[in-house]
């Protein structure tokens, strides 16, 4: 399992290479959930106060 | 007339909302399928490779974030085109969704490809034209997004940074080629090349549902941002009143 980690020595720039692509993957998704949360809310508030 | 039923369909709010909110868990769903497979196949099933050893597995995360910085580019640059040409808000929508994501994008393919580059040529960083353009294309992004914040009248600001989104697309070749037209430490093209890729197929599939994960995961955060953009413009049609309630 250690072998697997070490990866011949390249572990050090290849788990934080993974770990920056994989990680922009799932904060992206984070981000557009939140934007579209947002403009949910800022749209219903628009919505009450036009009424 | 039916062919373009579609096209009026593309153009118009509600529908595209509502066909955004159906397919997104789908385009997700599948992409995060892929994306786990690929990953096993791409660290533990694949040899290692007779030259770079270990090192060439950065290719499963590098050439996906790099090509989906350059595809999403020239999605935005349609989306704008389109948006010029026909006044189309959903286009202008379209590619102002694009934006951030490719940004993102951009920001992996770098930091990546510097984490490849350490190892394998003994730098971080080299003013290297494939570098150098792809850097180019983050301040691209940025340049839009800018523009798009600095402007406040939302129609102008669609169309000033369509324009500067289409102008911008001349960059994407540039990247592509770059490898080919001047002398530069990164390597050519491996898999999207004419002719049969240069790379062995325990190798290469996972690299491939790696590409197609990715762009199944775009297309999903794509959806989502683009039902952002549409409420935020179309805050007083009645529609949106349907789509809350």
């Amino acid at each position: 399992m250690s072998e697997f980690f070490a990866m011949g020595g390249y572990g050090k720039y290849l788990w934080p290479a993974f770990a920056l692509g994989f990680g922009i993957v799932v904060l992206n998704l984070i981000l557009a959930l939140n934007s579209l949360n947002a403009a949910r809310q800022e749209a219903r508030r628009r919505l009450e106060t036009s009424q | 007339m039916a062919t373009w039923t579609w096209f009026h369909r593309l153009a118009s709010p509600p529908h595209v909302y509502a066909f955004a909110r159906r397919w997104t868990p789908w385009f997700g769903g599948f992409a995060a399928l892929a994306m786990v497979i690929a990953l096993y196949g791409g660290l533990v099933l694949a040899p290692e490779d007779y030259q770079q050893k270990d090192a060439f597995r950065m290719v499963y995360v590098h050439a996906p974030t790099a090509w989906l910085s350059l595809m999403i580019y020239t999605t935005m640059a349609i989306a704008a085109a389109v948006g010029l040409i026909w006044r189309m808000k959903v286009a202008h929508a379209a590619a102002a969704a694009c934006a951030p994501i490719g940004a993102w994008f951009t920001v992996g393919a770098l930091g990546t490809g510097m984490l490849w580059g350490k190892p394998m040529w003994g730098a971080y960083w080299v003013w290297d034209p494939r570098l150098t353009s792809e850097l180019v294309l983050l301040f691209l992004y940025f340049g839009y997004m800018g523009l798009r914040a600095g402007i406040e009248d939302p129609v102008k600001a669609d169309k000033a940074s369509a324009m500067l989104a289409v102008v911008g697309v001349i960059n994407v070749p540039i990247i592509k080629f770059s490898v080919e037209w001047w002398n530069s430490l990164h390597q050519t093209a491996t898999v999207m090349q004419l002719g049969k890729p240069k790379m062995n197929g325990d190798m290469l599939w996972p690299l491939l549902l790696m590409l197609l994960g990715f762009l199944l995961y775009f297309i999903a955060v794509l959806l989502i941002r683009l039902r952002a953009e549409l409420l935020r413009r179309e805050r007083n049609a009645s529609w949106v009143r349907e789509v809350l309630t």
